[in-house]
C-alpha cells in the first residue's frame, strides 16, 4: 500500500503543480494584455482632451515603474499602435480604432453596472474596469442592444458607436463657468478616482441644474436649488457643465414615497436617475405622466406600499417610489 | 441602395442618436398608454365599482398590520396539515401495494428459472427504488400542489409575498421568495421552477440558488424520525411529541434563517453584477378554477417532478441493490466503501454509513432512511418495515448514535447539496453551469462546515 500511496501523491502533486504554472503563465500574459488595453485608453482620452500623453503621465495612469513603461511602448510601436513624436505619443489610426474599442465596453458596462444592476456609482468604474477586457466587440454590440444604445456612459461621457464614432468633446469646466449662471451638468471626470469619490459622496450628479454662488481661489460653492456644495476648486474643476434652459416648475411636486396612505396624486414623471431595468420595469406598469396613482396598501413595517394606478394595484418598496415624482390632488376623504 | 449608400445612412443614424435625449423613449412609451387608453375608453366601460370596492376590503384585512401576518401563519399552517395528515395513508397502502406487487413479480421470476441475480436487480433494486420514491412522494403532492396552486389562482399568494417583503428586502431579496419558499416544501425542484414569478433577474437567482435550504417532504421523513427517537424522549412522556414536533419546526426555521443569510451574501457578493428591480403586481382577487387548478398542479407540477425523480430514483435502486451485492472478500462493497469514509464521516459528528447513504441518495432524498437501515442490517436491499424502538436499538446501541449524531444528521438534511432532480432544473432554470455549480456545492460546503463546527464545539 505504501509505495503506491506514494505515487499517487506524487502524481497529484505534479498535477497540482502543472495548473498552477500554467495558470500564472496565462494570468501575466492577460495581465499585459490589459496593460496595454489601459494605455490606450489613457493616451486616447488625453488626446479627446486636446492634449498628448508622455511617458511620465503613461507611467502615473498605469501605476507600473518607469522600465515597464518603456518595454510597452517600445511594444505598442512594433505593433503599429503608436508612434512616438519627440517626447509625445500619438496613436496610429490602428491604435485609436482598439482604443475606442477598449472604451466603447467600458462605458457600456459602466451603463450596465449602473442601471441594471444599481450598483453605486463610485464602484461602477471598477468594475467596469475589470469588465472592459474581456467583453469582444460583438458582445459589446449585444450589450448596447440590449441597453437600447446608450449615448453616454453614467459620468457623461459619449460612448463610441461600433463604427468608431465619438462626437466632439462638450462642457467646460466649473472653474470657467460664470457666476449665477443656470448649467446642467454634462460630465464628471471620473480620474482620479478620489475627486471623484469627493464629487459624488458630496451628492453631486450628471443631469443635476446648478448654479455656482461663490468662488474663490480656496473653494467654490455651487447650489442645485436645496442644497449647497462646498468643493475645492482642483475638485470642482472635474465638474463639466453646459447652459441649461430652467428646469419645469412643480411647485408640489413630491416624491411617491412621500404621500401619505389614501392620498391621490397625478404622475410627474421618473428622476433621472432611475434608468435601465428599473426604468422600463415601472414604464411597463403605467407609471407614465400624467396617469393617477393613489397609495392604497401598506405593511406594517411600512416598506413596501401598494399603490393603486390604472386599474390595478403595484406594490413598490420605498427606494422605487422615491424615484416617481407625483402632484398630489386634494386631500382624499 | 449601394452598400456605401446603405454605410452613409447608418453613419448619419448613428450622429443623429448622440443628439437625440433620453426622454424619447419615456415619450414613447407615453403615447402607447394614451392610445391605449382611448381605444379602451371608447370599447369598455365600467359598471360600478363594487367588485372592485369588495377586493379592497379583503386587501385591508389580508394585508392589516395586525391580522394580515396571524391570517398568513394559520392558512400555511393549515395547507401543511392538511398535506401531512392526509398523505400518510396513502403513502402506506402505496407502499404495501408496491411491495405486495414487487413479491408476486419476484415470485413469478423466481418460478420460471431466473438467476437469483436478475430477479434481485430488477425488483428488489431498480423496482423498489422507484416504488419508495413515488409512494413516498406522490401522495403529499397531489395534496399540497393542488391546495397552493388554489391559494394561488385565488390571488392571495401575492398578498403574502406583500406582507413578507420586509425580510427579505433587508436580505436583498424578493418577498416573492417567500412563495418560492413555501413551494419547496412540497420540492426543491417545484420551488425553482416557481422562481420564475420573480421578475427581476438577481433576485430571482438568489432564490433559485438558496430554496435548497427549504427541506422538502422528501427530507421530512428523516427530520421526523430523528425528532423522534432522540428529542422526543429527552422530555417526559406527554411533552415528548410536542418536543419532537417542535424539535421540526425548529430545524425548519434554522432553513428559514440560513436562507435569509445566503440571500444576504450572495446579492452583496457573486450576484451583485445582475440586473434588479422591485416591482410586486397585487391581481384582483379571483373564484378558483378548479378544472385549471387540477391541470397545472397535478399535470404541471406533480407529474412533472415525479417524472424526472422516477429517471433518477430507478439507477439509484439499481446502485443501491448492487453495492449492496457485491461482496470483496466478505464483506460488502457498500460497507468497503462506508468503512472509507468512516474518518471524514466522524469529523462532522456522523459515519460513513450516513455519508454512503447520502452519496447514494444524490437523486433523491427520499430513499436516505431506508439504505441507512438497508446498509447498518447488512440486508441486501432497502428496508422500512422496522418498528421505531428496533431502529433505536440499532442506531443507538450497536452503531453509537448519539444526540450529537442526529442533531448533525438533522442539520446535514437540512443544507446538504441539493437532489438530482433539483440540480437538473436549477440547470434548465439558469442554463448556466456556473450557477448550478454555486447552487449545489455552496449547500454542500455550508453542510459540512457547520456540522463540522457542531461537531467540534459538542
Amino acid at each position: 500500500m505504501g509505495p503506491f500511496l506514494i505515487t499517487v501523491a506524487i502524481g497529484a502533486i505534479m498535477v497540482v503543480l502543472f495548473l498552477a504554472l500554467s495558470w500564472a503563465s496565462r494570468r501575466r500574459a492577460s495581465q499585459s494584455h490589459h496593460r496595454l488595453e489601459d494605455a490606450l485608453k489613457h493616451l486616447f482620452d488625453l488626446e479627446y482632451r486636446g492634449r498628448h500623453g508622455s511617458l511620465a503621465s503613461l507611467t502615473g495612469a498605469l501605476r507600473v515603474r518607469d522600465g515597464a513603461t518603456l518595454d510597452l511602448v517600445k511594444r505598442m510601436q512594433t505593433q503599429g499602435l503608436l508612434v512616438a513624436r519627440g517626447a509625445e505619443f500619438d496613436l496610429t489610426p490602428q491604435g485609436e480604432r482598439l482604443a475606442l474599442q477598449v472604451i466603447r465596453a467600458h462605458r457600456l458596462l459602466e451603463r450596465y453596472f449602473a442601471d441594471e444592476a444599481r450598483l453605486p456609482l463610485p464602484q461602477v468604474h471598477a468594475a467596469a474596469e475589470r469588465g472592459e477586457h474581456h467583453l469582444s466587440p460583438d458582445a459589446a454590440d449585444r450589450l448596447s442592444a440590449s441597453l437600447g444604445h446608450p449615448s453616454v456612459d453614467p459620468h457623461g461621457d459619449p460612448i463610441p458607436t461600433r463604427e468608431g464614432f465619438v462626437p466632439p468633446a462638450s462642457g467646460t469646466p466649473a472653474t470657467a463657468w460664470p457666476m449665477d449662471r443656470l448649467a446642467r451638468i454634462v460630465h464628471l471626470e471620473d480620474e482620479p478616482p478620489i475627486s471623484y469619490a469627493q464629487l459624488v459622496a458630496a451628492g453631486i450628479e450628471v443631469g443635476q441644474v446648478i448654479r455656482i454662488i461663490d468662488s474663490s481661489p480656496e473653494r467654490m460653492v455651487l447650489t442645485d436649488g436645496e442644497n449647497e456644495f462646498r468643493l475645492a476648486p482642483a475638485v470642482a474643476a472635474n465638474i463639466f457643465l453646459e447652459s441649461a434652459p430652467p428646469p419645469p416648475a412643480h411647485p408640489c411636486a413630491l416624491r411617491l414615497a412621500e404621500l401619505s396612505t389614501g392620498q391621490a396624486a397625478h404622475v410627474l414623471g421618473l428622476d433621472d436617475r432611475c434608468q435601465g431595468y428599473s426604468r422600463r420595469r415601472l414604464m411597463d406598469l403605467g407609471f407614465t405622466a400624467g396617469a393617477t396613482i393613489r397609495a392604497a396598501l401598506t405593511t406594517f413595517a411600512g416598506d413596501p406600499r401598494a399603490y393603486e394606478i390604472r386599474g390595478t394595484l403595484v406594490a413598490l418598496r420605498r427606494e422605487q417610489a422615491s424615484q416617481v415624482l407625483v402632484q398630489p390632488l386634494e386631500k382624499a376623504s | 441602395m449601394s452598400s456605401s449608400n446603405a454605410a452613409a445612412v447608418l453613419q448619419r443614424a448613428a450622429e443623429l442618436r448622440s443628439t437625440l435625449s433620453g426622454q424619447f423613449r419615456d415619450e414613447t412609451v407615453k403615447s402607447i398608454y394614451a392610445e391605449a387608453e382611448r381605444i379602451a375608453g371608447r370599447a369598455s366601460h365600467h359598471a360600478g365599482t363594487a367588485r372592485y370596492d369588495f377586493d379592497q376590503r379583503i386587501d385591508r384585512i389580508v394585508t392589516s398590520p395586525i391580522f394580515g401576518l396571524p391570517i398568513m401563519a394559520l392558512l400555511l399552517a393549515i395547507v401543511f396539515w392538511l398535506t401531512v395528515a392526509g398523505a400518510n395513508v396513502p403513502s402506506a397502502m402505496l407502499a404495501s401495494g408496491f411491495f405486495w406487487f414487487e413479491d408476486q413479480a419476484a415470485a413469478v421470476f423466481t418460478n420460471a428459472g431466473a438467476p437469483w441475480w436478475l430477479t434481485g436487480f430488477i425488483w428488489h433494486g431498480v423496482f423498489r427504488g422507484l416504488a419508495w420514491v413515488v409512494s413516498v412522494m406522490l401522495p403529499p403532492m397531489m395534496i399540497f400542489f393542488p391546495l397552493f396552486t388554489m391559494l394561488e389562482d385565488l390571488g392571495y399568494l401575492p398578498r403574502v409575498a406583500f406582507n413578507l417583503d420586509f425580510l427579505f428586502s433587508r436580505a436583498g431579496a424578493h418577498g416573492k421568495q417567500a412563495l418560492t419558499m413555501a413551494m419547496g416544501f412540497g420540492c426543491n425542484a417545484a420551488g425553482i421552477i416557481s422562481t420564475r414569478v420573480i421578475d427581476s433577474p438577481r433576485e430571482r437567482l438568489v432564490a433559485i440558488l438558496t430554496n435548497n435550504f427549504v427541506p422538502c417532504n422528501g427530507r421530512f421523513p428523516t427530520l421526523i424520525l430523528l425528532a423522534t427517537i432522540f428529542v422526543g424522549p429527552l422530555v417526559s412522556g406527554a411533552v415528548a411529541s410536542i418536543a419532537a414536533a417542535g424539535t421540526v419546526v425548529g430545524v425548519v426555521l434554522i432553513g428559514v434563517v440560513v436562507t435569509l443569510a445566503v440571500s444576504w451574501m450572495l446579492s452583496r457578493t457573486v450576484l451583485k453584477g445582475q440586473a434588479s428591480a422591485f416591482t410586486l403586481e397585487l391581481p384582483p382577487y379571483r373564484r378558483p378554477g378548479i378544472l385549471r387548478i387540477l391541470y397545472t398542479s397535478i399535470i404541471d407540477r406533480t407529474l412533472f417532478v415525479l417524472w424526472r425523480a422516477v429517471l433518477t430514483a430507478a439507477p439509484a435502486g439499481a446502485v443501491i441493490w448492487l453495492l449492496a451485492n457485491i461482496f470483496v472478500g466478505d464483506v460488502s462493497l457498500a460497507r468497503h466503501i462506508s468503512n472509507a469514509l468512516n474518518p471524514l464521516g466522524h469529523a462532522i459528528g456522523l459515519d460513513g454509513v450516513i455519508l454512503l447513504a447520502y452519496i447514494i441518495a444524490i437523486p433523491a432524498n427520499e430513499i436516505v432512511v431506508p439504505t441507512l437501515l438497508m446498509v447498518y442490517l447488512g440486508t441486501g436491499m432497502m428496508t422500512d418495515d422496522v418498528s421505531l424502538e428496533e431502529i433505536k436499538r440499532l442506531l443507538v446501541t450497536e452503531h453509537g448514535w448519539t444526540l450529537l449524531t442526529a442533531v448533525n444528521l438533522m442539520l446535514f438534511s437540512l443544507l446538504h447539496n441539493p437532489c438530482a432532480t433539483t440540480i437538473i432544473t436549477m440547470y434548465k432554470e439558469t442554463l448556466s453551469l456556473k450557477w448550478t455549480v454555486v447552487g449545489t456545492l455552496l449547500p454542500l460546503s455550508l453542510a459540512f462546515l457547520v456540522t463540522f463546527i457542531v461537531a467540534s464545539i459538542w
